[in-house]
């Protein structure tokens, strides 16, 4: 039975290993500036993001400035993480101090 | 065939990883390697994003060199620097990454305090054993 789980997973993992190659043939070459990830947005924040943000560093300026609400969220995933991490860790620690257990 | 994969050889190495984790969270009974399986997945997919902003040809970090000269902004050549955005994009998805980890071990330490195990199927089995399950909590 475990071998016929560990079986079925292998199929899967070629399965969806053969499909990412499969799409792989229409990617462009590692490293060409003129790929469609390099040749559409991208020149536009290169040259503009100084002008209008005034930081020289362009991933800070993208990430604080032209993306400020993404980063708020992101601020808001780990506020959340952190708080979870609290509440799941905070029992351990009662019970280490020896209060009465709460039960899950 | 040699020059074919050595063409685009990043992207292989990707796959690579990427089945890698995949097999690590679907086949392996550990939970703490299934975990370590879904960083491997999530290493895999920044790599690829990062690779994508590669430019040949001398470019460099994409922090401007001149600027604050008043006509700096006609010395910028776009094939100077690497394409920021999959950077920044892989720093949200580092930071998310970061978070699911640290909320999954949190799980994982009261997980092994309530079954005294990490191996999945040993947990399966007793939780399938609803009176052990009782008296273990």
């Amino acid at each position: 039975m475990k071998s016929w789980f560990k079986l079925i997973s292998w199929v899967a993992v070629i399965m969806t290993g053969a499909l990412l190659v499969y799409g792989m043939h229409d990617m462009p070459a590692w490293g060409d500036p003129n790929s469609p990830a390099n040749s559409h947005v991208s020149p536009r924040y290169i040259l503009e993001a100084t002008e209008k943000t005034a930081t020289p560093n362009l991933v800070s300026a993208v990430l604080a400035d032209y993306r400020g609400y993404d980063t708020l969220g992101e601020t808001a995933v780990i506020f959340t993480a952190s708080i979870s991490c609290l509440f799941l860790l905070r029992r351990i620690r009662e019970e280490k101090k020896g209060r009465k257990k709460v039960d899950a | 065939m040699l020059e074919y994969i050595l063409a685009k050889y990043n992207f292989w190495i990707y796959v690579v990883l990427m089945m890698i984790g995949l097999y690590a969270m679907m086949g392996k009974r550990n939970l703490v390697k299934k975990l370590i399986g879904m960083n491997i997945f999530q290493t895999s997919i920044i790599l690829f994003f990062v690779s994508i902003g590669v430019k040949k040809g001398g470019a460099t970090v994409p922090i401007l060199m001149e600027n604050g000269h008043g006509h700096g902004e006609h010395l910028i050549k776009v094939a100077d620097y690497l394409n920021p955005l999959p950077h920044v994009l892989m720093l949200t998805a580092i930071v998310v990454s970061i978070a699911t980890t640290g909320v999954a071990l949190a799980t994982l330490i009261l997980i092994y305090k309530r079954y005294n195990t990490l191996e999945e199927d040993e947990i399966m089995a007793l939780r399938k054993d609803a009176s052990s399950y009782k008296t273990l909590g």
